[in-house]
């Protein structure tokens, strides 16, 4: 029997008469949502440069004689753009790009360790002998700074690149005894131990500054953070680094932030992801961070209140409760955000010479947005609140100077930190000072928790919510007087 | 400030005590605000809303003045109309208002009258014969879920209880006296009585074990003010009540801040109806079985935000459980939300079928003055709890569907959801499983030495919920019929109760306490009849398999025990109560939502639930009458002597597809295919083996164009289609035999062929009878000899004239294809069996849409498994269809024809 093909048309026909309508009638599944399976990092073996370092300083007969500045020198060899690109960052700048200063009549300023304070350790000008362990940069001068930042070769390369066998000392550059040459042959990518060096120990300390981020992040268990913990995100899949520049800008260090260098969960998660419309209708006012972290400072505890005022005092030191140097400290653990709305920018940033009221606490910095910005969200944050100096003749913060033989942290005279401060930086001092309260906003945005682990309703409304309802402007809970995009 | 306000309610204006009550509102908002900050201000936030009064005794004295009780009635009675809220409201009456005396066990259909055979007690009627509980008594044992009012205040006549005289005959005025057995007279206006405690439920924290201690100890009177303890409006001292002046304003008002009134609170309504944990932050902690919480043990229901799996109980696999406890707790929902003032302006909705149908909306509600000035207390309820008090409230509750939309939730994934909302409630599957323990038996037959009943729990593996594995349980779906006389599966847990009932001079009774203990006891110790009777080991102790009534020589031992103590014809009797389950909701997500759960054999619909471990010999529970449950399934015994309740849904007019079959259909059906199967296998083999014997006859053949294109589409298409329907049409027939298919998925396919089957049948029809070849398929009818003659003709050739090689009888050609046999077989199957099959499979899809044409046919039970039968039959048809068109002239030669449409055939000369 012989049958010409072209039956196989007929099938095809007949089977599409059949199959068209069942498509058609399928039953619709849960809208499906993007995947964020999809933004599930790999990360590839990094080339081994064992041999590649091994090779460039194969005539060297002491290592304990390389610098850091040969080492960098034999990296530009490859990565020729490697220091310059580093050196356009805020890394290596340390302060932001300019911005016009509302409060001062659109004069123009830059924030960041170079030239502003915090309600930490305050000020690193000219304190930078120690806090330029986290400049990524050799070298470091007082004072004359500006030509040195100029050079490529005094990018530290190792302090990020390298996995073992570094550490830093004085002025930025590496720790005494160091082979640097063992250390450069252990470059690679950067993990979370090498960013955390300086990220999670911040303000002086583990866990110090950011609530969310602490060295328990290193190894993060399941339960810690969900990218990292469960899936072992490196802190590079998030903030995607091109050429160096790394994404994801720290608000207390900007007054705005271009959201296109942010980063956001919204890379991977698609906004509108549950599947119950009563949570979707929270996202246009509720940030993923504020269900998704309900707490922070979950292993390691986090530092919420340093009073410097008490400093100086031969007491007794305990970590987490006062060191002579520093004053008295709170450290808590599992630590509620405080929730403000927040559009990704700052209202205020607190600017050296600002004057304040010593009667009323300081803000170092302030998130922007309120109930009736429709791009302002609310948001978790730390809030770290701090007793520090200011100067009661000019009714504005000082800026001690703690290190060095003359600073703060070897004489426990305030009067001559700040006189030298005058000397180094040019903020007068009147002679007086006293002690005023600052408040600092950190955004928390690690530590994120599997939905399991989300808040729930009640945590928020309710009798025992946690949100104050009329401090965010609403006139109650938003379950029973509507949302402020409700018309009840 | 009192006078006036008197002078206010009295005037009725709802406009001046709006007024009054906005200044007394932001009176109290500023004084509450500048006492914020007060260290000695009480641990309770005072209320924002609720202006200060002045509290009054009895005789309408400020109790500063009189040092008197607090009297509910005369003090909220102020403002509000409490002689109006008393009598609107069931939690006061408890059943008073129909209290009948009856040779029944009960009285009325409250718990005050009622008999409740997990608490025991039974309440006794005027002039039974023997005293368990008098009102007093009553009062003392059950007075912590007694709000006061009604029974407490009132006697079953209607007289003031302080007005009677102390009968020790009239169980009103009487309590036992247990050290002599005998009945004492009871003075109502020594002891006082319970009023209406507003305060239990409107007060942030009420001293419910403050009040209860007076309670039980009989000083009714003190009870209310009891209640106040810890508020810092009262002290007790020795016993002695001491109002507090610092609480006082000179005028004799509470200080604002000793203003603590609100609306009841999930937490008020949990002192008295079950476990309500409403802070999410401490692990929730459950006591299991525990009948001071009786919602909780009765059927597991907790209210509870928290997700199960931070909660404190010790849940087999409870890292998995990541939902709430109650969806509606979790949303912030109060029990006040759905129970709610009938006359709540906020709320309330006018009764279905109240309204002229033509009005959407009635605008004329009670003013928000006018409500608090008489709020009704008869809260809506649901219509499915085991509570018959109030009967004409039942279904005044919102239900689900009054606030949600299932249709639209459900329409676009659930296939026949109108039809599955038809049969089963929201709750069947919205409450897949309860993950707290429940009650499943108690058995007062027989009493342990601590003079408790042998109870068993179901849902946990021992006694506590932190130490104890607790399983959970699935509640058993039983059929309830509600008040609009709609039936649904609903999920229920059944509690069975033994008991020993005796022939008293009103009825039969239950037997009183104090009597089972004396037939079992003897100075705390089982009598010696009882310990030969029950030891069976003989080692002087009964554990808990041998404290069972399980044999006749058991029970005559109590019996003769209990016929000593004067008692007739003490029997054993046995009750099953369904406890509705309609809290502990999931959302969507963790709902049954797999069709095979219910769509298989051991399907969730049909799942039995343990009644008990062991049953008193001969003695089968009964369920109990006054509940809106059809019990049409069966109480079975299984082989370890448990009792088993197995419900059979077909009784109920349901069919489960994929569960539910006829077998004989089945089996019936299931002979005619391996009949045609065989048939053919046995006829082919017969012409192999013919063939191989003989030569090939030299046959004369044409090559023939036999069937248009059009006629191969349509019938190819009919086969594939018929193909798969038969195939998704087996799997939801028995989708436990192809658990790699997607019921939900089939049933869409089976439908959507069904539509292309019948569309292709009615266009193929149009074809033939616009061409006529409709011809070809009618029989000469009027020759209905000629056709019997040709049928044998044909017949003879496949049973002799094929395996000797004849030629075939008939010629096929294209104006006519089919031989006579072939023509009489379509006419039935085009005429009677295809019609048939699409007319059962229409109105069984259209069951949903039209119950009542699928309903006149027979229902889903009739319509189903004779869809099956059919189904059976079309499949034995193709199995002939196909192995007849083997027969052509090359066993191929038929099929390459219906492919291409070109066919050798004999030509016969």
């Amino acid at each position: 029997m012989k049958v010409k093909p072209y039956w196989i048309l007929g099938l095809i026909g007949i089977l599409a008469v059949m199959i068209v309508p069942v498509i058609v009638l399928w039953p619709k599944a849960a809208p499906a949502s993007n995947d964020p399976w999809a933004g599930i990092p790999q990360h590839p073996v990094h080339v081994d440069h064992k041999d590649i370092v091994a090779g460039k300083f194969k005539n060297v007969t002491d290592p304990l004689t390389v610098t850091g500045q040969d080492i960098t020198t034999a990296c530009l060899e490859c990565h020729p753009q490697a220091a310059s690109d580093l050196m356009m960052t805020s890394h290596w700048t340390w302060e932001s790009q300019p911005f016009e200063i509302p409060w001062r009549n659109g004069e123009t300023a830059t924030i960041g360790k170079l030239n502003q304070i915090n309600n930490f350790c305050i000020s690193a000008q000219g304190n930078q002998k120690s806090c330029t362990a986290c400049h990524v940069g050799y070298n470091w001068q007082e004072g004359g700074q500006a030509e040195n930042l100029k050079d490529p070769k005094n990018v530290d390369c190792l302090m990020c690149h390298a996995q073992s066998g570094y550490s830093k000392g004085k002025y930025g550059n590496p720790a005494d005894g160091l082979n640097l040459v063992a250390a450069a042959q252990t470059v690679a990518a950067p993990t979370r131990a090498t960013c955390g060096k300086c990220h999670f120990d911040g303000g002086g300390g583990n866990g110090v500054k950011h609530g969310d981020l602490d060295e328990s992040l290193i190894y993060p268990s399941e339960n810690l953070d969900v990218h990292m913990g469960r899936n072992n995100f490196l802190c590079t899949d998030c903030h995607v680094t091109t050429d160096h520049q790394v994404k994801g800008r720290i608000v207390a260090d900007n007054i705005t932030v271009n959201p296109a260098e942010q980063v956001s969960c919204t890379q991977c998660h698609s906004e509108d992801l549950h599947s119950d419309q009563r949570i979707s209708l929270h996202v246009k006012s509720v940030a993923c961070q504020t269900c998704h972290i309900p707490a922070m400072a979950l292993e390691d505890p986090t530092k919420v209140n340093w009073d410097w005022s008490t400093s100086g005092q031969d007491i007794g030191d305990d970590h987490y409760t006062y060191l002579k140097i520093k004053g008295s400290f709170v450290y808590e653990k599992n630590v509620q955000p405080t929730y403000k709305w927040f559009n990704g920018n700052l209202s205020y940033r607190y600017l050296l010479g600002d004057p304040i009221d010593p009667t009323q606490p300081t803000y170092i910095d302030q998130p922007a947005g309120d109930i009736n910005d429709a791009n302002a969200k609310i948001f978790p944050f730390k809030l770290h609140v701090a007793k520090q100096p200011y100067d009661t003749g000019f009714n504005y913060l000082l800026a001690p100077i703690t290190a060095g033989p003359e600073g703060y942290w070897t004489n426990f005279d305030w009067n001559n930190a700040f006189k030298l401060a005058e000397e180094r930086m040019g903020l007068k001092y009147s002679g007086s000072y006293g002690f005023t309260e600052t408040y600092m906003y950190w955004p928390t945005t690690h530590m994120v928790q599997p939905k399991e682990n989300a808040l729930q309703c009640d945590a928020c409304h309710g009798e025992n919510g946690r949100m104050d309802w009329k401090a965010l402007g609403y006139p109650g809970d938003p379950i029973q007087w509507g949302g402020r995009f409700d018309k009840k | 400030m009192k006078t006036i306000l008197l002078t206010l309610t009295g005037r009725k204006n709802p406009l001046w005590i709006g007024l009054a009550l906005l200044t007394a509102a932001l009176l109290a908002l500023g004084v509450s605000h500048a006492f914020a900050s007060q260290a000695a201000t009480p641990a309770q936030t005072a209320s924002p809303l609720h202006p200060t009064f002045a509290l009054l005794d009895a005789e309408g004295k400020n109790v500063l003045e009189s040092s008197q009780p607090v009297s509910t009635m005369q003090t909220c009675g102020q403002c509000h109309d409490a002689a109006y809220i008393e009598s609107h409201s069931f939690h006061a009456d408890l059943g008073l208002g129909n209290y009948q005396p009856a040779a029944s066990f009960n009285a009325s259909n409250g718990i005050f009258g009622k008999w409740d055979p997990l608490l025991y007690r039974y309440l006794s009627q005027p002039g039974d014969d023997r005293l368990d509980l008098s009102t007093a008594e009553w009062l003392m044992k059950f007075g912590e879920r007694v709000p006061g009012g009604g029974p407490a205040t009132t006697s079953r006549t209607g007289a003031p209880l302080t007005q009677l005289s102390g009968d020790p005959s009239n169980p009103e005025t009487a309590l036992l006296n247990p050290a002599t057995g005998q009945p004492e007279a009871w003075d109502w206006s020594k002891s006082g009585v319970m009023e209406m405690d507003c305060f239990l439920c409107h007060l942030t924290q009420p001293n419910n074990s403050a009040r209860v201690i007076e309670i039980q100890s009989g000083r009714f009177g003190l009870a209310n003010t009891a209640t106040l303890l810890g508020t810092g409006l009262v002290e007790k001292t020795a016993g002695t009540f001491t109002w507090n002046p610092a609480a006082f304003e000179a005028d004799g008002k509470l200080k604002p801040e000793y203003v603590f009134i609100q609306d009841p609170t999930n937490n008020n309504c949990a002192a008295c109806h079950g476990e309500v944990h409403s802070n999410s932050k401490d692990p929730l902690t459950i006591s299991a079985c525990d009948l001071t919480y009786p919602q909780t043990a009765t059927t597991g229901q907790v209210i509870a935000a928290q997700k199960i799996s931070v909660s404190g109980v010790n849940l087999s696999a409870k890292d998995t459980l990541d939902r709430s406890w109650d969806i509606h707790a979790e949303r912030e929902l109060k029990c006040t939300d759905c129970h709610y003032a009938l006359n709540n302006p906020t709320h309330a909705q006018e009764a279905a079928g109240t309204s002229p149908t033509h009005l959407l909306y009635d605008p004329r509600k009670l003013e928000i003055g006018e409500y608090l000035q008489m709020p009704d207390h008869n809260l809506a309820r649901g219509q499915s709890a085991q509570f018959t008090v109030s009967p004409e409230n039942k279904g005044t509750m919102r239900r689900c569907e009054s606030c949600h939309d299932a249709a639209q939730s459900h329409g676009n994934w659930l296939p026949y959801s109108a039809q599955h909302m038809a049969v089963v409630a929201c709750e069947s599957c919205h409450i897949p499983k309860m993950y707290a323990p429940a009650i499943q038996t108690y058995d007062w037959t027989v009493v342990k030495l601590d003079g408790s009943p042998a109870n068993l729990c179901r849902g946990i593996n021992g006694g506590s919920t932190t130490t104890s594995l607790v399983t959970g349980f699935q509640p058993v779906l039983m059929q309830r019929t509600n008040i609009d006389g709609q039936t649904l599966l609903a999920p229920y847990n059944l509690v069975t109760s033994f008991y020993w009932v005796y022939d008293g001079n009103n009825g039969p009774r239950p037997v009183r306490e104090t009597d089972l203990k004396a037939a079992y006891l003897v100075e705390d110790q089982y009598a010696p009849e009882i310990l030969a009777a029950f030891d069976a080991d003989h080692n002087g102790q009964l554990d808990e398999t041998e404290l069972r009534t399980d044999t006749i020589e058991k029970q005559s031992a109590v019996a003769t025990r209990l016929e000593a103590l004067g008692l007739k014809n003490p029997h054993i009797e046995g009750q099953i109560q369904p406890y509705s389950i309609n809290h502990n909701v999931a959302r969507g997500e963790y709902a049954t939502s797999a069709c095979q759960t219910c769509h298989s054999s051991t399907s969730r619909v049909t799942q039995p639930m343990q009644l008990a471990a062991y049953a008193p010999a001969g003695v089968t529970p009964q369920f109990v009458s006054d509940s809106n449950v059809n019990v049409t399934g069966e109480i079975v015994s299984a082989a370890n002597g448990s009792l088993l309740y197995q419900p059979v849904t077909t009784q109920d007019g349901v069919y489960v597809f994929g569960r539910d079959r006829v077998s004989w259909v089945d089996w019936l059906g299931a002979l005619a295919f391996i009949g045609a199967l065989l048939g053919v296998a046995g006829h082919g083999t017969l012409r192999y083996l013919a063939a191989l014997k003989r030569p090939q006859p030299a046959v004369k053949l044409e090559k023939i164009y036999m069937y248009e294109s059009y006629e191969r589409f349509w019938h190819w298409l009919q086969t594939f289609s018929i193909v798969f329907l038969l195939f998704t049409g087996l799997i939801i027939h028995r989708p436990e035999m192809f658990g790699a298919f997607s019921f939900r998925y089939m049933v869409t396919i089976h439908n959507a062929l069904a539509a292309i089957l019948v569309i292709n049948a009615l266009l193929s029809l149009f074809w033939h009878v616009t061409t006529g070849e409709i011809h070809q398929y009618i029989p000469n009818f009027l020759k209905p000899a000629g056709i019997v003659d040709d049928m044998v003709v044909q017949v003879k050739f496949y049973l002799g004239g094929i395996f000797k090689g004849d030629v075939h009888p008939f010629e096929k050609r294209p104006e006519k294809k089919l031989n006579p046999l072939q023509q009489i077989t379509y006419f039935g199957l085009l005429n009677v069996l295809l019609p048939l099959q699409i007319l059962l499979g229409t109105l069984m899809w259209g069951a949903q849409q039209w119950p009542q044409v699928a309903n006149f046919f027979g229902g889903l039970p009739f319509l189903a498994p004779f869809h099956s039968l059919v189904a059976w039959l079309l499949g034995a048809f193709i199995i002939g269809h196909v192995y007849l068109t083997t027969t052509g002239a090359t066993p191929l030669e038929a099929m390459r024809g219906m492919i291409t449409g070109w066919e050798e055939v004999e030509t016969h000369e």
